[in-house]
């Protein structure tokens, strides 16, 4: 609702991102390329979050997109852009798949089995090596724009742009009232007629399907996947703590969280390089404590009461004495 | 009596499954057993904080890492204590340890949503297991003792019995924290502070005491489990995650709140594990088969908690 | 054949039955109270004719159609809606958007069109500042505001799970009003959940008194109160 400044920042946001490559160096490019990584990721992990439940899973659809565009163009013979959209699809049918079952799940039963999901996923292809390659991996026989970085980075600045709509749209349409109605009090929800079901598999597939579209794009960036690389919890983890430090709930904290633990993290890890991460681990902890609303929700808080991560208080021992 | 008889007919399919093996393979018992013995042994204190505190602790797996790291570097390096004798002191600093969590993190969530929680003990795992990896690097380290390659033979077969300590452990455990909750005063106001909290603080039992100490009991007992981890695994940061993630499965197989449960579904679970295991070429696919069987417990059971 | 029916409706927890054996009827432009003792299954009856519980055995009828197995959602659009006993707000949304719902996705109308309908609603129960989170207004409003939430939802038949606790004499007072005016202006069949019985007495044509999940009275009002089983439940109750 605030007039200009509501689609002006944006906007000239997206202007900055896309002239960097103009006059920034090649080392300044990677970064902000693995920046814009984690940020569509972390959008991606927020969507779902706003219904209330906890995906610890997003490393799982990640690498399942990588695979997904490495085998479609070795052994589909698809092209490398088709290739990325069809990691996309395929992360996103997955999801459908899968949500049909685990989305009767809550609370921690549905972020332990996303967690378990990404393990199964890399058990299989791990071990599925006829097809998959196996624990060595897949290798492509050349990077998409022939490893061009200026145009890999806007690759993934489009994923970015991609994954912001997506999130936006969410927010100005009525899934966003379903989503928030669902996450304070299901039964409530219900009452107003709301299908809790459909709304959390629209939610788990769009973001499965954003997550999707990043791994493909970063297999295409970098010609190769392995089931160690592509699953490797940081891609759960990372995107977790940005969307946290920067706020939850809305587009604009995970972007600000993954500018400023993006950046931090590069250099952290020029100077500590085993055990940067512990940065993030300490982040979140910390985050939770004293600023549950994350940094953008600190900006806000003048217009609005906190919201904590889930209103809806769902008891551990609900079922199994 | 519908209890009774699914019990029944568990033990049944337990027994058969077991004279399978046996015909077929005696050592894959032998190694299903231990592991079972192992998957129980780190799960019990989960059990425990799950079922009194109410929190899903998700960094459960690292704080066994770092008692295995203390027990290696300050109990073993540097006083050269035995892992069997180095236990003692690493569950009493632990016990600490876990105390000083509890009052600087887990309180001040308790009356949070229960999603922040999880979000909370996340990030503690990732804090442990990174500061292991910024002290000791990456890098693995493993004690090598003579005593654990311990082995005995029946008629034909042989096989390493030095695992059976895990098994002990675990039902030590189990029976020791049963005796402790039934028996003890602390024990007894800790059950009924798990039931219900409110209704235990009416009646003069100190709740966020309480939650302190079983907290500061089950990462103290961590401190044994980890010791004893450390006689025959290599440890290395990461070592605890996947253990998080079994243990979190097993107590929800068992129940939240069931600690004898957890003994039975882990020599379910470690039983298929060493089976899948003692199939040529398919030693891989063994985690899979583990997390499909939980996966579908948890389903079911949510299925018959709903309609019930 | 009236709008809404039960019959054998019955709900087990599994010793306790909780709901046994209850068939009524409720028809548009009626006020009916559901009275009884703590614990004599009123909330639950409702949960049960909402959806957030099967029954264990018994049907329920709506408007001829069988519902007994509908989701809760798909029963608020078809026309029964209710509001909670232990009010459950929806507190990241503010107090339009939280009457916008029923709009949303009972009637499936567009965002503009909502808001435009939720802002008449919320007017004729004298609900103002639509803008404010819930956190913000007073129970009065707060009570309003879940009747307005219901009503989104163009519904039939209503339940009001005890709408009047926490207020004072007058706010009550205003809220009876409210409830006939609704009742009578959108022609929808009441089920009022409620312990004060000057409330009973003032709002409802028709009185079914619970307990331990039975019916164990049924008729107007001073008819049902000088029942004496009826007495003797009550009194058996305070004990």
């Amino acid at each position: 609702m605030r007039r200009p400044l509501s689609f002006l920042i944006p906007l000239l946001a997206l202007a900055a991102a896309a002239l960097l490559p103009l006059v920034s160096g090649p080392y300044p490019l990677a970064v902000a390329r693995s920046v814009l990584t984690y940020m569509a990721l972390a959008i991606s992990w927020d969507m779902l979050l706003r219904s209330g439940q906890i995906s610890f899973g997003i490393a799982g659809f990640f690498g399942l997109g990588a695979y997904a565009a490495a085998l479609s163009v070795l052994r589909g013979g698809m092209s490398p852009i088709l290739s990325i959209l069809f990691a996309g699809v395929f992360a996103g049918a997955v999801a459908l798949i899968l949500g049909l079952v685990i989305l009767r799940l809550r609370a921690v039963y549905f972020s332990i089995t996303t967690l378990a999901l990404a393990e199964i996923f890399r058990v299989i292809i791990q071990n599925w090596s006829d097809f998959t390659g196996g624990p060595e991996g897949l290798v492509l026989p050349k990077l998409i724009f022939n490893g061009e970085s200026k145009s890999l980075y806007w690759l993934v600045l489009a994923a970015v742009v991609i994954a912001c709509a997506a999130s936006t749209m969410f927010e100005k349409s009525r899934i966003r009232l379903a989503l928030s109605a669902i996450r304070n009090n299901e039964q409530s929800a219900a009452a107003s007629g709301i299908g809790i079901f459909k709304y959390l598999l629209v939610a788990f597939v769009v973001s499965s399907f954003i997550q999707g579209i990043v791994g493909g794009i970063q297999l295409q960036g970098y010609g190769f996947a392995s089931p160690d690389a592509v699953f490797d919890s940081n891609y759960t983890l990372l995107p977790l703590a940005m969307a946290l430090l920067g706020g939850i709930h809305g587009t604009p904290g995970p972007v600000i969280g993954a500018l400023l633990l993006g950046i931090a993290a590069e250099f952290l890890k020029l100077h500590i390089p085993y055990g940067h991460l512990v940065v993030y681990g300490i982040i979140i902890v910390l985050v939770i404590l004293f600023m549950p609303q994350g940094l953008y929700g600190l900006l806000r808080s003048r217009r609005h009461a906190v919201a904590p991560v889930a209103e809806n208080r769902v008891d551990a021992g609900a079922w199994g004495k | 009596m519908a209890v009774k008889r699914s019990t029944i007919l568990w033990a049944a399919v337990v027994a058969a499954a077991v004279v399978l093996i046996l015909l077929w393979k005696p050592t894959v018992l032998v190694y299903g057993v231990q592991r079972a013995g192992l998957y129980a042994a780190v799960a019990i204190p989960m059990a425990l904080v799950l079922g009194i505190v109410h929190i899903v602790n998700l960094a459960h797996g690292e704080l066994m890492m770092v008692a295995a790291y203390l027990a290696y570097f300050v109990a073993n390096r540097l006083l050269g204590l035995d892992p069997f004798v180095a236990m003692v002191p690493v569950a009493l600093v632990m016990a600490a340890f876990g105390w000083l969590i509890y009052k600087a993190t887990i309180k001040h969530a308790l009356k949070a949503p229960e999603l922040n929680q999880l979000i909370l003990t996340f990030g503690l795992a990732i804090a442990f297991s990174q500061i292991a990896n910024l002290a000791f690097t990456s890098q693995s380290f493993k004690l090598s003792l003579s005593y654990v390659s311990a082995s005995a033979t029946i008629g034909d077969v042989s096989f390493g019995v030095f695992d059976f300590v895990y098994v002990a452990v675990a039902v030590l455990l189990a029976v020791g924290l049963r005796l402790f909750l039934q028996r003890t005063r602390m024990g007894k106001a800790a059950l009924a502070v798990g039931q219900n909290p409110r209704g235990a603080a009416i009646v003069g039992i100190n709740v966020d005491r309480t939650y302190g100490i079983i907290f500061s009991i089950a990462v103290g007992l961590m401190g044994i489990v980890g010791s004893l981890f450390l006689t025959k695994q290599a440890i290395f940061p990461g070592v605890g995650g996947p253990y998080t993630m079994k243990s979190f499965c097993l107590v929800a197989m068992a129940g939240v709140g069931n600690i004898v449960g957890v003994l039975y579904c882990s020599l379910a679970l470690g039983l298929s594990e060493a089976v899948i295991n003692g199939i040529r070429g398919y030693a891989g696919w063994s985690n899979i088969v583990f997390f499909a069987i939980i996966i579908a417990t948890i389903l079911v059971r949510s299925y018959r908690e709903r309609k019930r | 054949m009236s709008t809404l029916e039960t019959r054998g409706l019955t709900r087990r927890f599994g010793g306790l039955v909780a709901v046994n054996n209850v068939s009524f009827s409720l028809d548009r432009g009626e006020i009916l109270g559901v009275i009884g003792p703590n614990g004599s299954g009123k909330t639950t009856f409702i949960n049960l004719v909402s959806g957030v519980y099967l029954p264990s055995s018994g049907s329920i009828m709506f408007k001829g159609r069988d519902i007994t197995s509908d989701a809760p959602h798909l029963r608020a659009r078809a026309g029964i809606a209710r509001t909670f006993q232990l009010i459950h707000p929806l507190q990241s949304l503010t107090v339009r958007e939280n009457v916008m719902l029923g709009f949303l996705f009972s009637r499936g109308m567009r965002l503009r069109q909502a808001r435009v309908e939720a802002d008449t609603i919320c007017g004729s129960l004298g609900l103002e500042r639509l803008d404010r989170g819930v956190a913000e207004i007073t129970m009065l409003e707060t009570k309003k505001m879940e009747i307005a939430r219901a009503l989104a939802n163009n519904p039939e038949i209503l339940f009001l799970d005890e709408v009047m606790a926490g207020l004072n004499v007058d706010e009550t007072r205003e809220m009876v009003g409210l409830v006939q005016s609704v009742s009578r202006r959108h022609n929808i069949g009441v089920g009022v959940v409620e312990h004060v019985m000057s409330v009973i007495r003032d709002l409802t044509h028709r009185v079914i008194v619970l307990e331990n999940g039975e019916i164990i009275a049924a008729g107007p009002y001073e008819e049902v109160s000088r029942n004496p089983r009826v007495i003797a439940a009550y009194l058996g109750g305070a004990a």
